[in-house]
């Protein structure tokens, strides 16, 4: 129930930001800059004397989208690549495996550091290493669970009703492996989130003046020294967001294991 | 009779669940003398395990005892210390159970796991705690036990492991043993030995046997007492010879009547018990059985009835118990005796000529590597069989003979080496898919697991009209055909919109049938059709395809190892051992008399539900061999009674009898 709070709120702020920021988020105000806490900035301004709290407002905004559109992809590439190597031939099912291993083999940041190199920073190539990084995830998962149903023997009764290979994997394998999905889908959108606020923190992701949680803290990194509000203000709504989707994911993957609810009061 | 070893007082059993109590035990009573086999006999549901997990204080974590005691040699086992049960268990009472595939420690050897059975005996040092698990696997009937010892589960068979099991179990000379249904996972001639083994055992080590058991066989031959359950209560205990001769309870004398091994005519039409076990969560307020009895009167349903005692040992529950005298049938059924069906001069509607299935058992480099010439296990080998219209064949034959691998290599599910399928005439044999689907309408398969076979996440509505969207059958009610064959099968249209979970193991096979009728096929291979089903509802299933067969024209190629049963349905048997059809031909003349020696030791392997025929000795020793090592001449050889020099030698060929059976042996027993 908090979880599920927690991530209302996340997604309420990011949606109605514009309603809810009592600033502008890149409005300076130079002489009321690096301030604490106050009445009228209540998480306090940055160095060009910017909302704090206005800007993390905003900032909720680029880690939703990241986090919705990045985890989603993903799921959905890693779902159909899994069932097509769990369910498919051995030889694909290898060749797969090795490319799913290759990428897991690569760490974010060097991925990200590569590329950034190539094509500079942008808030669609964090996009990009956030899909790329976190596909092999779902798709490894999706395939043991294909690969454990395979065998099974409503399978085999379907293939000698003479239901098709696609109408099997669709109907049949995808809505007994898409749980276990959901629940891990849930519990990477944190990561998901630090991931982008890990590139902007970098500078290698979001750029300025475009508020992000990452870029906040970077900033505020920058003149902890004068005022070390400003740090502590970015990370809190990283944790709160975090603690929600991993409580969310939690009760999901309660509700989604049928050994738990269902049998015991 | 002394004072009893074990003695049940009262005991009431709950479980706690979301919907509320469910009593699974009411006021069970009964005794267990010194040195005797008690058998406790029920359906599921009947609450027997429950009993057997209260002696050992191991119900599970939403059970709660509300009364009653377990006296165990004076001691009650319900208010023992967590300490003092721990030291009875596994010293003075052991359990063998159900699955030695389960039960066992995959990851040590048996002597270790027979060493730590043992910790509790400080005083014997390891080597004399080894010769003595030696001595026990010796005595349950391993070979070369000093040897085998070493060895882990997975290196044993299943009626090897069962013998560990029991090996095991009697290793602390434990005063009472307690057996959940020891014979459950076996094969028929594993049955008969696990049974003789326990019964010598039990009277050569001087234990009391508890067993609880769904199989009335298992029971006539063992035990010296039974105890009758039916949904949570004991409705009746007594001698052996009194519960299987004279039973005085409506249900005893029900369960006994649907048993098909005590059916001596072939009947095609199996008895049941009509109706369903009540909703333990809120039980009937009078008998419990009173809703499915045929006798009852009207106070049955208000008054629960006491226990009344006859003859010395026997009592039973119910208010107009049935004269002990007559021991003819109760249930009120007419029972039709079959007569022969034949559909003479129309060409077969499945001929196989032969057919081979092999599986690779290593890649080609290792094979290469190992110096393994044909790395391949013929799981099916040059079998040839023939389904007519309309006609029933049974295929018989143990866990590992290859019937259900031919089954689906009809149905081309299983790539077929080599070979012949002809259906209605034509070649059928590794067709593509593609064009094979247009074929699966008239081909239809029933599968082993009623309820694993239904995808867990659809409707019964959406399994049974799935054939319908798959074959592109347009311009139909999807709705009404549901309600159809709803109907058909005899299933509540309720049910179309439940899930399979929320299925029983019946109700879950005719949804089954159902999606298997779909389509109006012409052959059904329906593979163990009764596998897990409670005999009353075992009779149902199998009167219901006999009658839609009946209706509908169809055939069926039923794969079973239940010789019971496939007496009472089937035209025509064809047996199977090590991937090879033995015998085949009508199943009539191969019951009265079996030309191969294997189908021999079938018929007569199984458990006779009669106490005054106990079989002597089990009718096969030893194990069917591996497949990796099939041996150069008969398969059957090295555990035939009546083998001879030429049996290890040269392989029999088929060979016609005048009745039109086939065999393969040298010295046929006719």
């Amino acid at each position: 129930m908090l979880g599920l709070t927690l991530v209302l709120l996340f997604v309420a702020s990011a949606l109605f930001a514009p309603m809810i920021a009592p600033y502008d988020p890149n409005a300076m105000d130079i002489p009321a800059r690096l301030s604490g806490p106050t009445a009228a900035h209540w998480a306090g301004t940055d160095q060009l004397g910017r909302d704090t709290f206005s800007r993390l407002i905003f900032g909720g905004r680029v880690a939703l989208k990241i986090a919705v559109i990045g985890v989603s992809t993903a799921l959905s590439i890693g779902l159909v690549l899994g069932m097509i190597a769990g369910y498919g031939p051995k030889w694909l099912d290898n060749v797969l495996l090795l490319t799913f291993d290759t990428v897991l083999a690569f760490p974010t940041i060097v991925l990200a550091l590569a590329t950034v190199a190539l094509v500079g920073p942008s808030l669609e190539l964090v996009l990009i290493i956030v899909i790329v990084s976190t596909t092999p995830g779902y798709a490894r998962m999706a395939r043991t669970a294909t690969l454990a149903l395979k065998n099974d023997e409503y399978i085999l009764a379907e293939r000698s009703l003479g239901a098709s290979t696609p109408r099997i994997l669709l109907h049949h394998v995808l809505p007994n492996v898409v749980g276990p999905l959901l629940i891990l889908a849930a519990m990477d959108v944190p990561v998901v989130v630090t991931i982008e606020a890990g590139l902007s923190f970098l500078g290698l992701g979001v750029l300025p003046p475009m508020a992000s949680w990452g870029t906040i803290l970077n900033e505020g990194y920058l003149v902890i020294r004068d005022a070390p509000f400003m740090v502590v203000a970015a990370g809190i709504p990283l944790v709160l967001t975090t603690l929600g989707f991993t409580f969310l994911g939690e009760s999901l993957r309660d509700i989604f294991d049928p050994r738990m609810g269902r049998g015991r009061s | 009779m002394s004072a009893p070893h074990l003695d049940i007082r009262g005991l009431s059993v709950n479980f706690t669940t979301p919907h509320g109590p469910i009593h699974a035990l009411r006021d069970v009573s009964f005794a267990v003398p010194k040195n005797s086999i008690v058998g406790i006999v029920g359906e599921s549901g009947s609450g027997k395990s429950t009993v057997l997990w209260s002696i050992l204080g191991l119900l599970s974590a939403n059970a709660r005892i509300t009364g009653g005691e377990v006296l165990f040699e004076g001691r009650d086992m319900l208010r023992q210390t967590p300490t003092a049960l721990r030291a009875a268990r596994g010293q003075d009472m052991s359990v063998v159970f159900q699955n030695p595939m389960a039960s066992q420690i995959p990851v040590l050897t048996y002597g270790r796991q027979m060493l730590d059975i043992l910790y509790r005996k400080r005083d014997i040092s390891a080597a004399d705690k080894r010769a003595l698990a030696v001595e026990m696997m010796d005595r349950v009937g391993i070979p070369d036990p000093a040897t085998r010892i070493d060895q882990y589960p997975h290196h044993f068979s299943g009626g090897m492991r069962q013998r560990a099991g029991i090996a095991m179990a009697l290793l602390p000379r434990p005063r009472l043993l307690l057996a959940d249904e020891p014979t459950t996972a076996l094969d028929v001639t594993m049955e008969a030995q696990v049974i003789h083994l326990l019964r010598d055992l039990a009277a050569e080590l001087e234990t009391t046997v508890l067993v609880v058991s769904h199989n009335l066989g298992l029971i006539a031959e063992m035990c010296d007492h039974v105890v009758v359950m039916y949904a949570g209560e004991v409705v009746e205990t007594g001698p052996v010879h009194q519960i299987f001769h004279s039973a005085r309870h409506p249900y005893t004398r029900a369960l006994l009547d649907c048993d098909p091994a005590r059916i001596t005519q072939k009947l095609r039409h199996l008895p049941v018990i009509p109706g369903t076990l009540p909703d333990l969560g809120a039980p009937p307020q009078g008998c419990i059985y009173a809703p499915r009895c045929t006798s009852a009167l009207p106070r049955c349903a208000t008054e629960p009835p006491l226990s009344q005692t006859g003859e010395p040992g026997h009592s039973v529950r119910c208010h107009a118990p049935c004269d002990a005298s007559t021991a003819a049938a109760t249930t009120g059924q007419t029972w039709v005796a079959a007569g022969p069906r034949w559909v003479p001069d129309t060409p077969p509607l499945l001929e196989v000529p032969f057919l081979n299935v092999r599986f690779r058992t290593m890649g080609p480099i290792r094979a290469r590597l190992n110096g393994v010439a044909d790395p391949f296990v013929d799981a099916v080998l040059d079998v040839g069989l023939t389904v007519n219209r309309g006609e029933t064949l049974g295929l018989v034959g143990e866990s590992g003979s290859g019937k259900t691998t031919l089954g689906r290599a009809i149905l081309n599910l299983t790539h077929a080496s080599a070979g012949s399928v002809l259906f209605e005439g034509r070649e059928v044999h590794n067709l593509r898919e593609r064009e094979f689907k247009p074929l699966r309408r008239d081909m239809a398969m029933m599968f082993q697991d009623a309820i694993g076979s239904l995808s867990r996440r659809k409707s019964v509505r959406a399994l049974i009209t799935e054939p319908f969207i798959i074959h592109g059958v347009k311009g139909l009610d999807l709705n009404a055909e549901a309600a159809r064959l709803a109907d058909l099968v005899q299933l509540p249209r309720s049910f179309l919109s439940r899930y399979p979970h929320e299925l029983s193991g019946g109700q879950a096979r005719r949804v089954g049938v159902a999606r298997a009728l779909a389509l109006n096929p012409k052959l059904i291979i329906a593979d163990e059709p009764t596998a897990g089903l409670d005999v009353s509802v075992q009779g149902e299933i199998l009167n219901l395809m006999t009658d839609l067969q009946a209706e509908k024209g169809l055939s069926y190629l039923l794969i079973t190892h239940n010789l019971a049963v496939v007496r009472h349905v089937s035209d025509r048997l064809a047996i199977m051992y090590m991937g090879r059809v033995v015998e085949q031909g009508d199943a009539e003349a191969i019951f009265a008399r079996p030309a191969h020696p294997y189908t021999h030791a079938l018929v007569s392997g199984v458990p006779q539900p009669d106490p005054d025929h106990r079989s002597s000795a089990p009718p096969l020793r030893g194990e069917v061999p591996s497949l990796l090592n099939r041996p150069p001449g008969c398969e059957f050889a090295s555990r035939c009674p009546f083998a001879q020099d030429k049996c290890a030698k040269v392989k029999p060929g088929q060979t016609a009898l005048p009745d039109g059976r086939t065999h393969a042996c040298h010295f046929p027993m006719i």
